[in-house]
């Protein structure tokens, strides 16, 4: 009891951080068709708030209410200044994103610096969990994600929003026809996902190091569970974090971090071999 | 295809009339000329410049010719260029750097094929396909990087052998410069000319299709999961080869040969060339890596931000590269004085 409750809270911990940051990447992908490279960068863009916040003598809860907006605002800029006039050129999207995950990189080591940032968590010290000792923030953590992701699910399924989102992914052009706003749909879907990763990049800040290129880190993983799991449902999402972020934790335990996250590598690509459209199709 | 130039059918004494071989027979030209006026620090920028060529080459194959974006093509690159650093100088023999150079290419080659098979015959392409190897990227810097008792770690591994060959008693070693400059012309111009070969016939027009409607394609009877998988493939082996022979020369290598940015930059060579045109990656080489030069001497921090900003501007004013978009210039030019003419 004393190793498995530790192991299956630290694959909690990834792979709801994961589910986070891979549901804004797939509602983006599954509804515009749009890649956005610079996904990342709105985790680093949310892990810089709470420093920045912190720094400025704010604490920890500012910062998680300030995030999103942060992020949602950079998100709108992007797709309004350059993602929305390449809809129809995927391509040509991942090679602009991509500059602008760079461009946003080197402005934040501009700015900040290239040394990590100070982040630190509300709450310290661990708590008994089930006969195990384990750090009260990443249970804090934990029950956050799952909240955030509760609240997806309500506005996905049960607000008018979310019937129209679902009507854009299944078909958009009959739901242009039935007085949809597509580009509003978009528009808000997009901002959302990044003020969506903003949040996530302030629940990760204290528990990794802070610097302008850490948007990578989170990038391929939550990709590959999108790719994984199934791009357009919460619940090819919510498959592909499990398996993602379980098998890398679990192999954390076993072999050197470089070697597990080969492994994870390797057998996403097997997944995909048999599961051309995910664990769990849209 | 715009900028090859060359439409199998024409003319056969069309190649050698037309421009763009012209300017690669001129280019070949004065770069084995470069030697005779050159000092040894220039010529050790350009042998690496045209290292960096054949690894752009090696990416417009799979990208320009296949229409596969791939984010991995440092990962194969730091393969070669790693294998040779860890192979080369535990063999005692003027074969060593020959056996480094089948090692990289070999394992670069397998890793394409275990990945390639399994993603390429599974039906992912396009933007998914682009997105893992960009994950390969990542964990073969993790690797290079965390792997410090093979890989050196952060600091990288020094010591390389002298390209060589031994057979049957004759043993020749290239140790001067000069001749080593030749041999990776050599190398890259005969890869050039190889799949500029290939690529102008019939198997050219196959890729051009699959490229262009892979359903149609594979209804007209082409295997073209096969096509693209060994593209892949030799791809990653033409990227490790270029690693092998950039730490012969330059007998070092470090984890940020292999990185993500590293990658960016290959897409940089080739797309300031113009894919699919072979020499035009070769070119941007050159034109991007003087120019990386002039903007990290003013500040290294600079670069990334330009070369970001870059892409940005790429897509939207000139989607088909940069040589190209000067290629046009003068039939513009010659358009508009044609018409001033008529008006006069």
């Amino acid at each position: 009891m004393e190793t498995f409750v530790p192991l299956v809270l630290n694959a909690l911990t990834l792979i709801s951080i994961l589910m986070i940051v891979g549901l804004g990447l797939a509602i983006i992908f599954g509804l515009m068709n749009v890649i956005n490279l610079a996904h990342g960068e709105f985790v680093t863009i949310g892990a810089f708030t709470l420093s920045f916040v912190q720094a400025m003598g704010g604490n920890y809860w500012m910062a998680l209410l300030l995030a999103p907006f942060v992020g949602a605002a950079v998100g709108y800029a992007l797709e309004r200044l350059i993602v929305q006039h390449l809809y129809t050129r995927p391509m040509a999207t991942i090679l602009a994103t991509w500059g602008v995950s760079l461009m946003i990189q080197q402005t934040l080591q501009i700015v900040f610096g290239s040394g990590p940032q100070q982040a630190s968590g509300p709450i310290e010290g661990s708590v008994e969990f089930l006969g195990a000792s384990y750090p009260a923030y990443r249970l804090l953590l934990i029950t956050f994600a799952a909240g955030i992701i509760a609240a997806i699910v309500f506005v996905f399924r049960k607000t008018r929003f979310g019937l129209d989102l679902r009507a854009v992914i299944q078909d958009r052009d009959m739901a242009e026809a039935q007085g949809i706003n597509t580009h509003r749909i978009y528009t808000i879907a997009f901002c959302g996902g990044a003020g969506i990763a903003a949040v996530a990049g302030v629940l990760i800040a204290p528990l990794t190091k802070v610097i302008a290129l850490m948007g990578a880190n989170y990038l391929a993983p939550s990709f590959f569970v999108v790719i994984v799991g199934g791009a357009g449902s919460i619940a090819g999402v919510a498959a592909g974090s499990a398996v993602v972020g379980g098998l890398e934790t679990l192999l954390n335990y076993q072999v050197p971090v470089t070697v597990s996250q080969a492994l994870v590598l390797i057998a996403a690509v097997i997944i995909v071999r048999f599961k051309p459209h995910g664990l769990i199709p849209a | 295809m715009d900028g090859t130039g060359l439409t199998p059918g024409r003319d056969r004494h069309a190649a050698l009339t037309n421009p763009w071989v012209l300017l690669t027979v001129g280019l070949v030209a004065i770069a084995a000329a470069y030697p005779s006026w050159t000092d040894p620090y220039s010529l050790s920028v350009v042998r690496d410049a045209l290292i960096f060529a054949l690894l752009a080459l090696s990416l417009d194959y799979l990208w320009g010719k296949a229409g596969i974006l791939s984010f991995g093509h440092a990962a194969f690159f730091g393969i070669g260029a790693y294998s040779m650093a860890i192979f080369g100088p535990k063999i005692d023999s003027a074969n060593a750097a020959l056996v480094g150079l089948l090692a990289g290419t070999g394992i670069a080659g397998a890793v394409a094929l275990v990945i390639g098979y399994f993603l390429i015959f599974g039906g992912v392409r396009g933007a998914y396909l682009t997105i893992v190897t960009l994950a390969i990227s990542l964990v073969a810097q993790h690797i290079a990087i965390g792997w410090s008792e093979v890989t050196g770690g952060d600091s990288g591994l020094i010591g390389a052998p002298p390209p060589g060959i031994e057979i049957f008693g004759f043993s020749y070693v290239v140790l001067d410069p000069v001749h080593q400059y030749y041999l990776i012309l050599a190398v890259t111009a005969i890869s050039l000319l190889a799949i500029w070969l290939a690529c102008r016939g019939h198997y050219g027009r196959v890729l051009a299709a699959i490229q262009d409607n892979e359903l149609r394609a594979r209804t007209l009877g082409y295997n073209t999961s096969l096509h693209l998988l060994i593209v892949f493939v030799v791809s990653a082996m033409l990227a490790a080869l270029a690693g092998g022979m950039y730490d012969i020369t330059s007998g070092y290598v470090a984890p940020d040969l292999i990185g993500l940015f590293m990658s960016t930059e290959i897409i940089v060579w080739v797309a300031v060339g113009g894919r699919g045109t072979l020499i035009g990656p070769i070119i941007g080489a050159f034109v991007v890596i003087r120019l990386q030069q002039e903007v990290s001497s003013v500040s290294y921090k600079l670069w990334p931000m330009f070369i970001g900003a870059f892409f940005v501007a790429m897509v939207f004013l000139f989607p088909n590269g940069l040589l190209p978009l000067l290629r046009r210039i003068p039939r513009i030019v010659a358009a508009r004085l044609l018409r001033a003419r008529k008006t006069e």
